[in-house]
């Protein structure tokens, strides 16, 4: 058992800090990772963008803006339950999770946690009135901009802590719109 | 100051500007020299091996995509820490990431306590499980400023706080850990 004092208030003084910077540095991990990162280096685009950071923080205000817009239409719109005329064909807007791009600190386990609610989201998109439909699109279009924005700053400087605040934030703003339109009881109308 | 605590071995320049073009046995040669320190550090900020593996991984799958607009400001290894502090600070912030309990103490201020972690058997020694019972915000600190050196300023930056809460958080550390380890010793 170590036993130490705490008595010491900087790095140099304090037994404790004096003893954590001795644990070493390096630690192995218990197999070799290289495979793992050798299969996906392939897969990235390498960076070559520039973007200026003000773009990417102000998309990303934009997001959060448009985004409460949509919570308040989804919650005070009437459900118009008027569908395609018959012989019509309706246009049906392309639907696409928003990508985060290559410089995103975002892991599988994130993504996974999204397709999850993905999958409900879809579900209840179709039952949605097509004006309703197309608001959240165009959301989701938004913060797929700031994502790009983001994404493409993060390339110039990876490690900057608020750019990956930023791409959280709108992982967060994706998946809250999706959990809003799951959530929701009103405009759920089927189309025909 | 940081950037002395690891001296890059000879030749690491070259194996960058290497990597910057793409060369891949160059990167892979980095990735061995670096891996234990970006692991390291994973391990500790996170907690779990199987998640400081992951993020190890994602860490130098991003360091590829960007080697090409480094332009060493900084140290490789600090630059590699940095982009390994975002990756563990996102992925703790994802609504899946995030595993620890909240609880108010009874002058009503918040508390926070890290699920337990998974203790490896071979834990060297009782200040490293000390750590690992840290919540995150006190171990983040413990980990970057008394195990890697990196100063309050440079911890603070790559936490994004502010340096009065790394230090503040420092302050708790060492007083959450005295009691842990107090606790061992009598157990």
């Amino acid at each position: 058992m170590t036993t130490l004092r705490f008595t010491g208030r900087n790095r140099d003084q304090d037994p404790l800090l004096a003893q954590a910077a001795e644990l070493p540095k390096d630690v192995a991990p218990a197999h070799d990772l290289w495979p793992g990162v050798r299969a996906r280096l392939d897969e990235v685009p390498r960076q070559g963008r520039s973007f200026g950071w003000p773009m990417a923080i102000a998309a990303g205000v934009v997001a959060a803006a448009v985004s409460a817009l949509l919570t308040w239409g989804l919650m005070r719109e009437p459900a118009p339950a008027t569908g395609p005329l018959a012989g019509t064909v309706a246009a049906e807007p392309d639907f696409v999770p928003v990508n985060y791009g290559s410089n995103s600190a975002l892991g599988a386990e994130q993504l996974a946690a999204r397709d999850e609610l993905l999958v409900q989201f879809r579900r209840k998109l179709d039952r949605l009135s097509p004006q309703t439909r197309e608001a959240v699109i165009a959301n989701l279009a938004v913060i797929q901009r700031a994502a790009d924005e983001i994404d493409a700053a993060l390339a110039q400087d990876p490690a900057s802590g608020l750019l990956n605040e930023l791409l959280v934030g709108a992982y967060r703003q994706e998946l809250q719109l999706y959990s809003k339109v799951v959530t929701t009881n009103g405009d759920t109308t089927r189309r025909t | 100051m940081t950037d002395l605590a690891r001296q890059p071995k000879a030749g690491e320049d070259e194996r960058i500007a290497l990597a910057r073009q793409g060369d891949v046995p160059a990167f892979e040669a980095l990735y061995r020299e670096h891996v234990g320190r970006v692991y390291g550090l994973c391990l500790r900020m996170a907690g779990e091996p199987q998640a400081a593996e992951d993020l190890t991984q994602d860490t130098f799958v991003n360091a590829w995509r960007s080697l090409p607009g480094y332009e060493g400001r900084s140290s490789l290894a600090t630059w590699l820490h940095r982009i390994a502090v975002n990756a563990v600070l996102a992925k703790r912030r994802s609504p899946v990431g995030r595993n620890e309990i909240s609880l108010t103490d009874d002058s009503g201020e918040q508390m926070e306590f890290a699920a337990e972690p998974d203790m490896d058997e071979a834990t060297p020694i009782d200040l490293e499980r000390a750590i690992a019972a840290l919540p995150p915000g006190a171990r983040d600190i413990v980990v970057l400023h008394g195990i890697y050196g990196y100063s309050h300023e440079e911890a603070a930056t790559m936490l994004g706080l502010a340096v009065g809460t790394c230090k503040a958080q420092l302050h708790r550390a060492r007083n959450l850990m005295r009691g842990r380890m107090r606790m061992e010793a009598t157990t």
